[in-house]
């Protein structure tokens, strides 16, 4: 992940990034309107991912997760969006009606929104380097841990999940068609489930004897740069966050 | 069954050649072990043979009739492949329904089926624990498992993949004999191996692979005694043939066997 | 060192003792090699000296363990961590999976202990180098052949700087080449003076490398002693080991009297060859030719 390109925005501090991915997301979400979190998309994320060098793989990324998420968004809203009148288009039992497509479009930019920036924040970070961050801010180990290990765990699971799906064949189980596919799953999850517990087992013994849960505050290996500059930044983007949520209460109670 | 491999030559998508033109045939009942260095394409080739991984280029048959199109449940019906890591196969709630998979799956009828279960049962020693759950047993259990419900199925051709990788000595005398009752049988047994002793005393040929290339094809007896660098190999050679190479014989052996063979007559060893 | 006394442990889930009235001494610097069947009770006797076993998998056990001057019992698993380390069968499962490069997760373990920075650099890179894994420092842990990988959990326990080092059968799943890698390794513990508990296999590697050899069956110890008093022994088969083929030939040799009279049976390469050869000058001449 975010290894191969390396640009400025590569070498910054993971928490830069990660302050960056949050700004946003709150700046989009502040103003209610689809004029805006498209605008924000345009103008920052988009470019951010030019100068990082990782357009291709950010929009790649946002075509397979957030489509199905904007469809799924506009087929809830657009049909049963509570307290909607004015009917577009007419299927039989279902109506779709205008507000709920107004109210799924802004939905689903302001997802796009918040999905680029956390993408930009993966794609431009070591894991390592994001983990040694959450850790020299003091977070709990354990939680570390898990976000770590959750990163590496699809790829695991997915090379296991091949090999049995193999052997599984090579004792003459055909997984052709809806049925056989189905069929293949209940010997498939068994080895995958049961394997991930001894894995699990015997890891958390490994871990142990290499001193995890020991009491006393953790180091971290890799020291991550940080610069007044980037402290300076990140000031200013959580003001910004600050101002978008105050904007935003302030024109609720108004 | 006749298996014939002819100019088989594998790239992996990324450009990278990991059989490079093998060519050979194996006539039923034989016994051959597949050795080679790490990356030489053992694996590889013997995935090819269930149909796992597609040739590049190049054929596979199985008694005449091309593998092309066929999916590996086709091809288990003629080829059994016992994995290296038992892990990957076990998934049923007991011993014997485990090794039931396969023949269930291949079709034999109820009656075939529970004789074949019975019977490779017994053959690894696992009769006792018929109705154990396989993840409460010892990895080597579980190996016998695997290599049970692959006899089960009572292919011609019976594919081996690292069968000695943590067995311990019950275990692989287990497996050994398992090796020459195939053969009895007339069952072609292909094993990829790294351990000399088990390749020596259990097989008749020896396939060296290297680079994703035959390197040399013959008799062990032949490959035993011509033997001279081992550590090119990346392999220990057999504690006999080591034993036979010191001693400076100019055909070193293999086994035991033909070790205690070629030892001079009693008067020697009172006059020692 | 490693000091065991009177020891009895029985899992949770079982009945039968996994270890029985066990005793053992290792002294400081030795490599003590464990033999037996599988479920004979290495791995047990492993876990026990690493304190993962009772710590971690419960049971009842009874005597005393002590590791380093520590007393097992006394400390946490990840106190102990300091003094001793545990080498598992699988190496895929010893990788943190929460690191991304050789290095990284060379570190973890001192990260979890606090060591600073530098010490921290300084101790990575220098197992690195005495295991050759330099190259491979910035690569995925997943990355890497199962041998490699071996060789990453040794690393990840060398560079604690323990006293006493268990290993359970780590060359079990792993090709000639990885073997090789892991015996490798092994020879670098010893000159460091660690001492080291090895379950294994491999008998002819047993033969060559150990100090003192300790047979366990049915978790007893049956036999003890050096590879020459052990490893010759007729019982070795009845207690679910393999033994050398350089012992079973001259034991058949011995029986049709083509083993020198009074010479004790081999279990090297090397006196194998001394005892045959005193007897196969004619072999030379005559019988290879047949």
């Amino acid at each position: 992940m975010g290894t191969v390109p390396s640009s400025r925005i590569h070498r910054l501090n993971p928490l830069t990034k990660l302050t960056f991915a949050v700004t946003t997301t709150i700046c989009a979400f502040a103003v209610v309107d689809y004029w805006w979190p498209l605008l924000i998309f345009c103008v920052v994320l988009v470019p951010v991912s030019i100068a990082a060098g990782v357009l291709r793989r950010f929009s790649l990324m946002l075509m397979a997760l957030w489509i199905p998420v904007a469809v799924a968004v506009f087929l809830i809203q657009g049909f049963f969006f509570p307290e909607a009148h004015h009917v577009i288009a007419d299927f039989g039992p279902l109506q779709l009606k205008a507000e709920g497509v107004e109210f799924a479009v802004q939905t689903a930019l302001h997802i796009a929104v918040m999905m680029g920036g956390f993408f930009l924040l993966l794609l431009t970070t070591h894991p390592g380097s994001l983990m040694s961050t959450m850790s020299e801010r003091g977070i709990s180990p354990s939680i570390v841990y898990i976000v770590a290990a959750a990163l590496q765990i699809v790829p695991t699971l997915n090379r296991r999940a091949t090999s049995i799906l193999h052997a599984q064949q090579a004792r003459g189980q055909r997984i052709k068609g809806l049925y056989g596919r189905v069929r293949a799953l209940v010997p498939l999850i068994g080895p995958l489930v049961l394997g991930a517990f001894t894995d699990v087992s015997e890891r958390a013994a490994a871990m142990e004897t290499r001193g995890f849960g020991a009491t006393g505050r953790p180091t971290s290996l890799v020291a991550m740069a940080d610069s007044t500059a980037q402290r300076l930044s990140r000031a200013v983007m959580m003001l910004c966050a600050a101002g978008a949520v105050t904007v935003n209460v302030w024109g609720v109670v108004r | 069954m006749t298996l014939r491999i002819q100019s088989l030559v594998f790239r992996y998508p990324n450009g990278t050649t990991a059989l490079d033109g093998v060519s050979l045939s194996i006539a039923a009942g034989e016994r051959v072990a597949v050795i080679g260095p790490n990356g030489a394409g053992k694996s590889t080739l013997a995935r090819h043979l269930i149909g796992i991984e597609r040739p590049t280029s190049g054929s596979i048959e199985i008694d005449g009739r091309s593998t092309e199109g066929l999916s590996i449940a086709e091809l288990a019906a003629s080829v059994g492949f016992v994995f290296q890591n038992p892990d990957d196969q076990l998934h049923a709630s007991t011993v014997a329904k485990e090794v039931a998979f396969g023949p269930r799956n291949l079709g034999f009828p109820p009656a075939r089926r529970s004789q074949l279960v019975e019977a490779a049962l017994r053959r690894t020693g696992l009769a006792d624990l018929a109705g154990a759950h396989p993840h409460h047993l010892s990895f080597g259990e579980r190996k016998r498992i695997a290599l049970a419900s692959v006899l089960a199925m009572d292919t011609p051709i019976v594919v081996l993949d690292e069968p000695t990788t943590g067995q311990d000595h019950r275990s692989i005398q287990l497996l050994e004999n398992v090796v020459d009752d195939l053969s009895a049988r007339g069952r072609t047994v292909v094993a990829i191996t790294h351990d000399m002793e088990f390749c020596a005393e259990h097989f008749d040929r020896v396939i060296v692979l290297a680079g994703g290339r035959v390197e040399w094809d013959g008799p062990t007896e032949r490959w035993l005694a011509g033997t001279e660098d081992p550590a090119r190999y990346a392999y220990e050679l057999p504690q006999m043939t080591r034993l036979s190479h010191r001693l400076g014989w100019r055909e070193p052996v293999g086994t035991v066997a033909a070790f205690l063979d070629r030892l001079p007559p009693s008067t020697a060893g009172e006059s020692a | 060192m490693i000091n065991i006394k009177d020891f009895s442990f029985t899992y949770p889930t079982s009945t039968v003792p996994a270890l029985s009235d066990l005793d053992l001494d290792v002294p400081s610097g030795e490599l003590c090699v464990v033999l037996g069947a599988g479920g004979a009770g290495k791995s047990t006797l492993a876990g026990v000296i690493s304190g993962t076993i009772p710590h971690l998998t419960g049971g009842t056990a009874s005597g005393a363990v002590q590791v380093n001057e520590t007393t097992v019992a006394n400390e946490d698993t990840a106190h102990l961590a300091a003094h001793v380390g545990l080498v598992m069968q699988n190496p895929f499962n010893q990788i943190s999976g929460a690191r991304f490069t050789v290095r990284e997760e060379l570190a973890f373990g001192l990260e979890n202990l606090g060591v600073p920075r530098a010490e921290m650099n300084e101790r990575v890179n220098a197992v690195m180098d005495e295991l050759r894994l330099t190259h491979l420092r910035d690569r995925s842990p997943f990355q890497l052949s199962g041998g490699q990988q071996q060789l990453l959990a040794i690393g990840s326990v060398l560079v604690m700087r323990p006293a006493v080092v268990a290993l359970d059968e780590p060359t079990s799943q792993l090709d000639a080449a990885g073997c090789d890698l892991v015996f490798t390794a092994l020879s670098t513990l010893r000159q460091r003076g660690i001492t080291v508990l090895l379950a294994e296999q491999r008998v002819e590697r047993v033969a060559r490398e150990a100090d003192r050899v300790v047979v366990l069956e049915k978790g007893r110890v049956v036999a003890t002693g050096t590879p020459d008093e052990v490893l010759a022994r007729e019982e070795l088969e009845s207690w679910g080991i393999a033994p050398l083929r350089y012992t079973i030939a001259a034991r058949r040799a011995a029986e049709r009297h083509r083993w020198p009279t009074g010479r004790p049976l081999p279990v090297t390469l090397d006196s194998a060859a001394e005892g045959f050869g005193g007897m196969t000058s004619i072999v030379t001449a005559g019988g290879a030719t047949a």
